[in-house]
């Protein structure tokens, strides 16, 4: 019996149980493989040990990138993959390595640098599952990394000017969606007719692009000219995440998860406004100390 | 604006036919260059070998300063100056030759996949084995670097580059690694190419590709390019079929030529049994 593995990741919405990829993407392999994960969304960033989301933790293992927690499940014997031919898997990383050159800069300008997206969606989504006074600092911290790395994988030197690679990097998404799509062609996964890591990669990817409601759409409305692409998405939402299927997870499950789920935002919800009266006790013993050292030269 | 320039440059890329001085510049070859910069030079090279199209290879202390993105190789062809082979792909596409024309969809989509993967990992891995490894930073990176240069404009430049590339590993989630995860990230992509080349002379059957030429120029300078340990060639070593992959193309497109020109296969291989 396989230690108990708990994932923290960021939490779902319009639809999804995850609106960040790489949480998403290992949620999505986690029940294709049939891994019994219990999934946290976090609302507190500073429980998260080194701050990296999406984390497993298992016993006294903590793991933090997509690509190792998935190595991870694998060696736990949740794997996948073991129908795919050795062509197949070397397929598998050339297409997750397309995805991460061409649609994630992309992405990343949608949800962090476009600032109709960020100002209206992102940032209050992200906000108001960080504490005060995180919040104010957390989104924006993001933000920043999130332009960094578009600039310095995509800007020419000597500028780096924003404005330049925007085209670009539009048009390289757009692509890569086209050859996706391709790709996929009529059939249900990308491999024959069981999901693999790849379909959860590219799962993770369209999926937040697809449901998120963004003011300015212009990738979204690029998707959904391609009904594969969204046919795809829908499918596993509907058959991994919210309805039972015969030999997967049973009804009970998703209740209890449902469950847990509450339970914990409701604890979260209880721990932030404990540390909210904790932060102003603090400020008031501040506020009275410094008066009382004040009034002492007064005094004197 | 930028669409709209680039769609009237391929127009006048269109009109003309390919000239016969057409030029390709790099870095000082035996001083300067890079493993990195010396990998994406020979994968243009040859791709213009492979398409049959004349190009002399032009060595250049500031090659990196003329080149329109900052990067080499890049083309001089008539009077337009294309850089990288993605661009350069492009630009003789719309001159009329093309190598990748036969193949079909869903092929097309596999063969730019896995030109993301070289580029993602392989590329990736000499920039950090490069910029990133401390010993072979001091013993190659900055002594070749600013070679041409006179102190201190030389250690000035070393270490701008320096320092420019390592905030793109830590951009890209790089830094953290180690030497030896890196290895690993290049062991685990020769294994997908050698698995994906299986026993075929080329990637896509009878006929090279793109995606042939940047591997080719990847694999044969990791192969033949002195190191300060021999780690990296050793991965690729592995792999007997990527090994007759590079010689095939090696005998096929270069050994034609005259030893003084800019092939350098054979001189570079010599290069390296000498400094055994």
């Amino acid at each position: 019996m396989a230690a108990p593995m708990e994932l923290s990741c960021w939490g779902g919405g319009w639809g999804l149980p995850s609106v960040h990829p790489e949480s998403l993407t290992v949620m999505a392999y986690a029940k294709f493989s049939g891994a019994p994960l219990t999934v946290n969304a976090i609302n507190n960033c500073w429980r998260a040990p080194k701050g990296e989301v999406p984390i497993l933790i298992s016993e006294d293992t903590v793991i933090s990138q997509p690509a190792k927690i998935l190595n991870f499940l694998r060696k736990q014997k949740y794997n996948a993959d073991y129908e795919l031919s050795a062509k197949q898997g070397a397929d598998t990383l050339a297409y997750i390595a397309l995805l991460e050159e061409k649609l994630l800069p992309a992405l990343l300008h949608t949800f962090w640098v476009e600032a109709e997206n960020y100002c209206s969606v992102t940032k209050p989504w992200f906000a108001s599952r960080i504490p005060f006074p995180l919040s104010l600092y957390l989104p924006g911290k993001m933000s920043r990394e999130a332009l960094n790395r578009i600039l310095l994988t995509r800007g020419g030197p000597p500028l780096y000017s924003l404005t330049e690679v925007e085209a670009q990097i539009y048009r390289d998404a757009k692509e890569c969606l086209n050859l996706l799509s391709k790709r996929l062609g009529t059939s249900q996964f990308f491999f024959g007719n069981r999901p693999s890591t790849l379909d959860a990669f590219v799962f993770g990817f369209l999926a937040p692009l697809y449901k998120v409601c963004f003011p300015r759409v212009q990738l979204q409305e690029h998707l959904k000219q391609l009904p594969n692409l969204c046919r795809f998405c829908d499918d596993i939402l509907s058959c991994y995440f919210r309805l039972a299927v015969s030999g997967h997870s049973p009804a009970g499950q998703d209740t209890v998860d449902a469950n847990l789920q509450k339970l914990t935002q409701l604890v979260n919800k209880e721990s932030n406004l404990i540390e909210k009266i904790r932060l102003s006790l603090f400020l008031c013993r501040w506020t009275t100390t410094f008066v009382r050292v004040l009034s002492i030269p007064l005094e004197s | 604006m930028a669409l709209a320039a680039e769609a009237f440059m391929t127009q006048l890329a269109a009109a003309e036919p390919w000239p016969e001085n057409a030029a390709l510049y790099q870095q000082l070859k035996d001083e300067q260059i890079l493993l990195s910069d010396n990998a994406s030079s020979l994968a243009v090279q040859a791709f213009l070998q492979m398409c049959n199209l004349p190009v002399r290879v032009v060595c250049r202390a500031n090659a990196e300063y003329m080149s329109p993105s900052g990067k080499v190789p890049f083309i001089h062809v008539g009077n337009q100056v294309v850089s990288e082979l993605g661009p350069i792909v492009q630009f003789v596409k719309a001159k009329g030759h093309s190598l990748s024309d036969g193949l079909d969809e869903v092929q097309k989509a596999e063969m730019k996949a896995y030109m993301e993967l070289v580029n993602n990992m392989l590329l990736t891995a000499e920039l950090y084995l490069q910029w990133c490894d401390d010993v072979t930073v001091e013993e190659i990176t900055h002594l070749r670097y600013g070679s041409p240069y006179p102190w201190p404009l030389n250690r000035i430049l070393s270490y701008q580059k320096q320092w420019e590339i390592r905030r793109k590993m830590k951009a890209i989630g790089w830094a953290g690694k180690s030497l030896e995860q890196v290895l690993e990230d290049v062991d685990q992509c020769c294994q997908a190419l050698s698995q994906r080349l299986g026993t075929q002379p080329y990637f896509f059957n009878k006929q090279p590709t793109e995606l042939d030429a940047l591997v080719f120029g990847h694999l044969f300078t990791i192969l033949t390019t002195q190191l300060t340990s021999d780690e990296l060639s050793e991965k690729v070593k592995n792999y007997s079929n990527l090994i007759a992959f590079c010689r095939r193309i090696e005998q096929q497109y270069f050994e034609g030529h005259d030893k003084d020109s800019s092939s350098s296969a054979t001189s570079r291989s010599a290069k390296r049994s000498l400094l055994r």
